[in-house]
């Protein structure tokens, strides 16, 4: 039979090996996206095949050259 | 005592003020996490406190904020753009805006909050000031 630090250790390192597979799973798979919200709380995705969505990206690139 | 992450910061990102409340904001701001790469304060008359030159802040937040109008239909309060290159946040709040870019992967309520959190932090100082 196992001692029982060993058991706890097992399980967190199971707990662990399974978060570090999330986060990498959610960053091979995450797409590049725009959200806006507005007053009240309201909000929606645009995606760059839209007009909207294309300038939102086209400012956001331009943002980030600004900042390096 | 100055606050040692503050100082880093601000030497970090070659601060551009034009009020000292808003600077004060965005250095806390950008002392918050290191996963931040630059921002700026917009008001009424342009750039009150910007990290890096606040003439391309200027510019590239107000084009980040029309589009946001633009894409919402309507005057957007907040925006997220998250891109390969990395991310764009931007905040309305009354008559002030404020823009930041981030790096991949970084937690966009806790940007958000802190980017609210700065907001706050420049409008204590009492009304608005026309940048000039």
């Amino acid at each position: 039979m196992q001692k029982p630090h060993r058991l706890v250790l097992d399980r967190m390192s199971g707990y662990a090996d399974e978060a570090a597979a999330y986060v990498r799973r959610r960053r091979l798979t995450r797409k590049p996206f725009a959200r806006v919200y507005t007053r009240g709380g309201g909000g929606g995705t645009h995606s760059a095949e839209t007009e909207g969505g294309r300038e939102l990206f086209l400012a956001a690139a331009r943002l980030i050259d600004t900042a390096r | 005592m100055a606050d040692p992450l503050v100082a880093e910061a601000a030497s970090r990102t070659d601060l551009t003020a034009t009020t000292g409340a808003s600077a004060r904001a965005i250095e806390c701001f950008l002392a918050s996490t290191g996963e931040l790469r630059g921002c700026a304060i917009l008001g009424p008359g342009g750039v009150l406190a910007a990290s890096g030159g606040a003439g391309k802040w200027a510019e590239s937040g107000q084009a980040l904020l029309d589009a946001a109008d633009g894409a919402a239909g309507e005057t957007a309060t907040q925006a997220h753009v998250a891109t390969e290159e990395g991310e764009a946040f931007a905040v309305r709040a009354g008559d002030l805006s404020m823009v930041a870019v981030a790096s991949r992967f970084t937690l966009a309520s806790l940007v958000f909050a802190d980017m609210r959190a700065a907001l706050r932090d420049a409008r204590s100082a009492g009304p608005v000031a026309e940048a000039g």
